[in-house]
């Protein structure tokens, strides 16, 4: 019972910006800035390598409100999301590997960053299972001096 | 006990000489054996550049020995001797049978499917398009 006032309430802030938008368009400087701000804050979160569906989805909601505001802006971000949003197949399930062996050091590079990071699943788009495979190999990798901990200079 | 199997893989300072690798390298066999063990193979990867620095080293030379046995008593004694040794600079031993075990589990599972698979395909597209064929066929005829 007390989830159901919650819940509106949480859909009419939702709601609001949405008849907000045709204010943005009649001001138009207004809108614009409000638009680069947007941009600003999405832009380099992508190039860190960020490939979140949710973020997209998101972004997308915000894309109606875009082409009223700055124009250049909005098709810009949706070929850019278009790119992003290619599907990431698991490679350790594409080519139906069993076994990650920590002695294949070739194996395991590219799952790895210069510094010797693991990488998440969300850029290598490897599958749960397999990304739990994979770590276990590079820490045993690690261990014996196959892969770096974290390259010193 | 069950049977287990082993990855063994030690470093050795670079400058070490190949008879004192092979020294060192029979010793270890002949401890295994003695502990009730068995040693299916031992590979001599030779220098390899190390991913940090060991001990001040920057290469090393690496071994790499399988082996099988029943008694945990065997790694026991093998990482001690190697502890031991001055030449040695790193050693992991790493069990496998539980994760070779899972595997040819996943791999029977695969082959028990793919088993199954070719044959519903190659069932089912036979008689669809005789199925498929007909529909066309009596659908302008009704209309």
């Amino acid at each position: 019972m007390a989830d159901e006032p919650i819940k509106a309430s949480a859909e009419t802030p939702a709601a609001t910006p949405a008849p907000s938008a045709p204010r943005s368009e009649g001001t138009h400087s207004g809108g614009a800035h409000r638009s680069e701000g947007h941009s600003g804050g999405g832009a380099p979160r992508r190039e860190g390598g960020y490939g979140g569906g949710g973020g997209g989805q998101r972004r997308e909601g915000g894309g109606p409100g875009g082409p009223g505001g700055g124009g250049p802006g909005g098709p810009r971000r949706g070929g850019k999301r278009q790119y992003f949003r290619k599907k990431k197949v698991c490679r350790f399930c594409v080519e139906r590997v069993d076994f990650i062996d920590y002695k294949k050091v070739e194996m395991l590079q590219p799952f790895v960053q210069e510094r010797g990071k693991i990488l998440p699943r969300r850029m290598t788009g490897t599958c749960s299972r397999h990304q739990r495979w994979l770590g276990e190999a590079i820490k045993r990798a690690r261990n014996i001096a196959l892969l770096p901990f974290a390259t010193e200079l | 006990m069950e049977e287990r199997l082993y990855d063994l893989i030690f470093i050795c300072r670079p400058a070490t000489p190949e008879e004192d690798i092979t020294k060192i390298v029979a010793t270890l066999e002949h401890s295994a054996v003695e502990h009730g063990g068995k040693v299916e193979k031992t590979e001599k990867w030779g220098t390899r550049r190390l991913a940090y620095r060991v001990s001040k080293h920057r290469e090393g030379f690496f071994v790499y020995m399988v082996l099988r046995s029943a008694q945990s008593d065997i790694i026991k004694e093998l990482e001690r001797r190697l502890k031991v040794s001055d030449a040695v600079i790193k050693y992991q031993t790493v069990r496998l049978d539980e994760d070779l075990k899972r595997q040819q589990k996943l791999v029977k599972h695969r082959e028990r499917r793919a088993s199954r698979r070719p044959r519903k395909p190659s069932a089912t597209p036979a008689p669809q398009p005789q199925q498929q064929v007909p529909p066309p066929a009596e659908q302008p005829a009704v209309s």
